[in-house]
Order: C-alpha cells, then structure tokens, then sequence
C-alpha cells in the first residue's frame, strides 16, 4: 500500500528523537522484570524469571499499543490528519502505518526487555523458538494497536483516553496469567483470567517457550485480531469523511 | 474547463445549515473567501478538498466531482488547513521529502530541494522544525503543498498569527505562484490583504454569498465616501440630505455621504449655524472593511447599520 512506509518513518523519526519516552517506556516492564521476578518468593516454579518473563513480554507490548492510541488521535486534533486525508495516497494507508508502527515500536522495546531478562537470568531459547515468540507478539500488538486507535478515535480527546489508558492497563495485566499459573488462582479469577486476551498471548509465548505450537492461542488472536482491525476500519471512515 | 465550480453547494450540521446553496466558479486568479467567524468559510474549504461530504449540491475540482471522484481530485489540489501542522521534531527537508513521497512524486529529493529554494528555505533546510518562526512554518507549508505542482491551491486562514513582514513575503509567494498558472482558494479575516493581493473577494454571511466581485468594484459598489471633522464643543444633530451621521466621539464626528466633496461645506455650514467650530475636516474612499461591514452588517444585524458603522469608525481610529 502507498504511503505506509512514509507513515511508519515519520513515526520512527519523531520517536528517537524524544528520548525520554523511549526510556520512560521501558522503565515499568523492566521494574516488574528485576524487581518482581527476582524477588517474589514463589513455590510453584523453581525459576519465577523464566516465568514471569513472557508475561512482561506481552506486558510491554500492551503498554506500548495503549500509549500508541493517541498518536492517530493527536494527528486529528493537530491538524496532520486533515492534511494527510487530502492527498492522493490511498487513506487507509494512515490507519495501516499507525498500527505498524505502533507493532514494531513494541516489537523493539519488547527485545529490549527479553535482553535484560537473558542476561539477569532468564533461560535462553532456540531461534525457532523466539521466532514463534516474536510471531506472537506482533499478532497481539496489531489486536492491542488497533483497538487502542479504535478507542481512542471514538473518545476523541486526550483526557478521556489518558483516564481510560490507566483505568484498563494494570487490571487487564493483574488478571491475566502473567504473575501466576491457572493452578494456584482462586477460582475466580481463573475464570477471569481464561477470557483475558493477555492470557492468550502470554500462554502462547509460554508454550513457545516450552518447546510446543500454541496453535490454538494464535488461532484466537488472529481472528481477534482480524475482528477488531475491522471495527478499526470502520471507526477511521467514518471519522474521515 | 473551471478550476473550481461549486453549483448549489449546502451543508447541514444537524439542523444548523453552514454552507447555504453556494454556487461559485473560480479560475485561474486568486480567489478570497471573506467571512465572520462561523459564516462557512472553513466549512466550504472542507467540502472542496474532499475532507467533508456536501449535504446537497455538488462542487468540482478541474471537472472532477468532489463526492464521485475523490482520488482525482486529491491529485490536483494542495491544502494547507489553518492550524499550522508540522511535525516540529523533523527537520524542513524531512517535512518536505514525507510530502514528496507520499505524492508519489517521480523525483522526490530534488523536487524538495527546489520548493525548499522557492520559499526561500534551503539554508535552514537541515534545522528542526522546532527553531523556526510561524513565518518560516507557514512557507514551509507551502513548500509541502507544492512538491506536486498542484493545479489548485487552497490555503485557509494563510496570514493568522504573523507578523507584518512574514505575511507580506507569504502573499509574494502566492502572488507568484498566480502567475505561473496555479488557481488558490484563500480565506481570510484580513480585509486590507484581500483588497491588496486578491483578484476577486467574496464575501460569505451565514452560509451564502452576499457580495462577489474584484475589490475595487465591491468599494465602488458602495458609492459612498466617509467623512470625519474635528470639532469644538458637542453639536446636536445634523440634518443634510443625502449625508448620514456614523458616529462621534473625542470630538471627532464621523459622516458618511454619496458626494463627500459637495458634501463637506454643507457639514461646515450646518455645524457653523450650531455655534460650533470645526477645526479639521477629511474625506476618504471607502475600504474593503465598509464594503464587508455594509454587507454583513446588514444581513445579520437588520436595522443596526448605524451601530455597526459607528463600531468601524472606532476601529479605524487606533
């Protein structure tokens, strides 16, 4: 598609040079990574990094698709969106490189994450394995990129989504299977936990991690995925004309 | 072929209708759309450039349909919205080429190497758009809207917020750009520039066209010059025939009169017979500012002419 490429450079650019929010953005996940996952006294696993580590994974990946929500928000109350929409490159074009670059702005933090976690201990993985990984995370930051857009889009202004972004993110993250397996849950929140589509993710990367094709998590995210990119679509046309 | 028809064009938000039955043909000259705040200026801007849907009516861009043929006329139009975006952590030069290459320009380097040249860019190409002055941003707006050579220009609100000198060099440019062919849509709340640069002003109040024709003709139109005497002491009123009394203040009266020159002994002699001195008297043509006061004046204040008259006067003083 035109223009996408253009779309995703611009985003690029514009983000490595605010430096502080490529930091401020890892700081949270690598705070759970260190200071959670080395030290909570856990006696379901012998190795709680090796655990925890796909769950702060998925973690950076929602943090990054939900701080991602604004960016198409504030192209519209900026100015740049109108400006974009009146030229001849196809306009769905500006929706397709905000959820890719948003994917692969939390693909690059989320490495960054895995090489701390390798290096503060985590077990280390075939290529395939991380392969598999990787497959699903960018899987999971479309769903999260394109739902945050949606929502973002249809709020409209900056302080609902803010109040929004920080109403959702640590219960989503809380009641997921990140901190504990689906054993040692109360049975509520297992229930929860099982409908949460963090958990999904976290699984799968789990799995991988294990050696195994979570073929049915990835099944679950692409047709989420596909759901809400479509809802997406929808959401961006009827803003645009 | 027109560069720009519009034919019955109408825009309801909800119930409030902003663009009333606009019925426009505009060609190769520059084109300014005068209005109050909320008269349908931007509203019509929207329509024409395919970022909102005519209610009614139809518009067309070098004879392709705004509605129906949307891609087609992205193609030939540049748009440049009053909010002034530019990604200020970019560079000119970037800000520009992301221009160029989403036009799908055959050359985009060197193409944004000339517009940056144009507007006198190039030597600040490589600074973040950070350090430049609203001046500065607002050509390197242009240079964006110009790196596909687009055959309609349409700038709303160009001049807002710029001092003197940066709105003088920025009507240079569309001057220019005038002459090599290019047709550009403006509106504007600057009378003076209307009167000065544009080839034909129309003058928008609640959705339609009330006044449309070249400035000089709009103030011949008017057919009245503006008189203004310095007196001594406070007359009561003055009846002349064919003058009107506007307003006075600071011992200042102002009159407006068909023939000011057989008019203004008549004012002297009338004000004589009161016991009052007049110590200064002068007469002008009247300016774009009179034309729109007198247009929308009316049309939204009916029977307030006077008021309104009287408010221009004030304003013309400082």
């Amino acid at each position: 598609m035109r223009g996408v490429k253009d779309y995703i450079v611009r985003d690029m650019i514009k983000w490595f040079r605010s430096p502080v929010s490529v930091v401020s953005m890892l700081v949270m996940p690598a705070a759970w990574l260190i200071f959670v996952g080395l030290a909570l006294p856990v006696s379901f696993t012998g190795n709680y990094l090796d655990f925890i580590t796909p769950g702060i994974l998925v973690m950076t990946m929602l943090s990054s698709s939900l701080n991602g929500g604004t960016l198409l928000m504030f192209d519209k109350i900026l100015g740049f969106l109108n400006k974009f929409l009146a030229l001849p490159t196809p306009r769905e074009s500006i929706l397709v490189g905000k959820i890719l670059f948003i994917t692969i702005r939390g693909a690059i933090q989320a490495t960054i994450i895995l090489v701390i976690a390798v290096l503060i201990g985590a077990t280390i993985l075939s290529p395939a394995q991380y392969g598999m990984i990787y497959l699903i995370l960018l899987l999971f930051g479309f769903l999260m990129s394109a739902c945050a857009t949606t929502i973002a889009l249809y709020l409209g202004d900056h302080d609902s989504y803010a109040a929004f972004n920080t109403m959702i993110s640590m219960p989503l993250f809380f009641t997921s299977s990140a901190l504990m397996p689906y054993n040692v849950m109360p049975a509520w929140l297992r229930t929860i936990a099982r409908l949460n589509p963090l958990s999904y993710a976290i699984d799968a990367v789990r799995a991988a991690g294990a050696g195994t094709v979570p073929l049915l998590q990835i099944g679950l995210l692409v047709a989420m995925g596909g759901v809400v990119i479509a809802i997406c679509m929808q959401m961006f046309r009827r803003v645009t004309v | 072929m027109n560069a720009i028809e519009t034919t019955g064009l109408t825009k309801y938000y909800d119930k409030l209708c902003a663009v009333d039955h606009l019925s426009l043909l505009v060609n190769n000259e520059i084109f300014a759309l005068l209005g109050p705040n909320g008269s349908g200026k931007t509203t019509t801007v929207l329509m024409l450039t395919t970022l909102l849907r005519p209610t009614e009516g139809s518009a067309a861009i070098c004879g392709h349909d705004v509605v129906r043929e949307g891609e087609e006329v992205r193609k030939r139009l540049s748009y440049v919205p009053q909010d002034m975006a530019v990604d200020i952590k970019l560079t000119g030069r970037e800000n520009v080429l992301l221009f160029a290459r989403l036009y799908g320009i055959a050359n985009p380097k060197d193409t944004t190497d000339e517009v940056l040249a144009i507007m006198e860019l190039s030597d600040r190409a490589d600074d973040l758009i950070r350090t430049y002055s609203g001046g500065m941003r607002r050509r390197l707006e242009l240079a964006q809207a110009l790196v596909h050579e687009p055959d309609v220009l349409f700038l709303d609100e160009p001049t807002i917020g710029l001092d003197v000198t940066a709105r003088k060099k920025i009507w240079e440019h569309i001057r220019q750009l005038r002459k090599n062919g290019m047709t550009i849509f403006v509106t504007t709340h600057y009378m003076d520039e209307a009167d000065q640069f544009c080839d034909r002003v129309g003058i928008i109040s609640r959705g339609a066209i009330v006044a449309l024709d070249t400035p000089a003709a709009l103030k011949a139109q008017l057919e009245k010059d503006v008189i203004t005497a310095k007196v001594s002491g406070s007359p009561g009123p003055v009846e002349i025939g064919g003058v009107r009394c506007v307003g006075q203040m600071n011992g200042e009266i102002t009159f407006t009169a068909d023939n000011g020159r057989e008019a203004m002994p008549l004012i002297v002699r009338a004000l004589e017979t009161q016991g009052i001195m007049v110590t200064s008297l002068s007469m002008r043509e009247p300016t774009l500012d009179d034309v729109f006061l007198h247009a929308v004046g009316t049309a939204e204040e009916p029977g307030h002419f006077d008021y309104q008259q009287f408010r221009t006067m004030l304003r013309r003083r400082k």
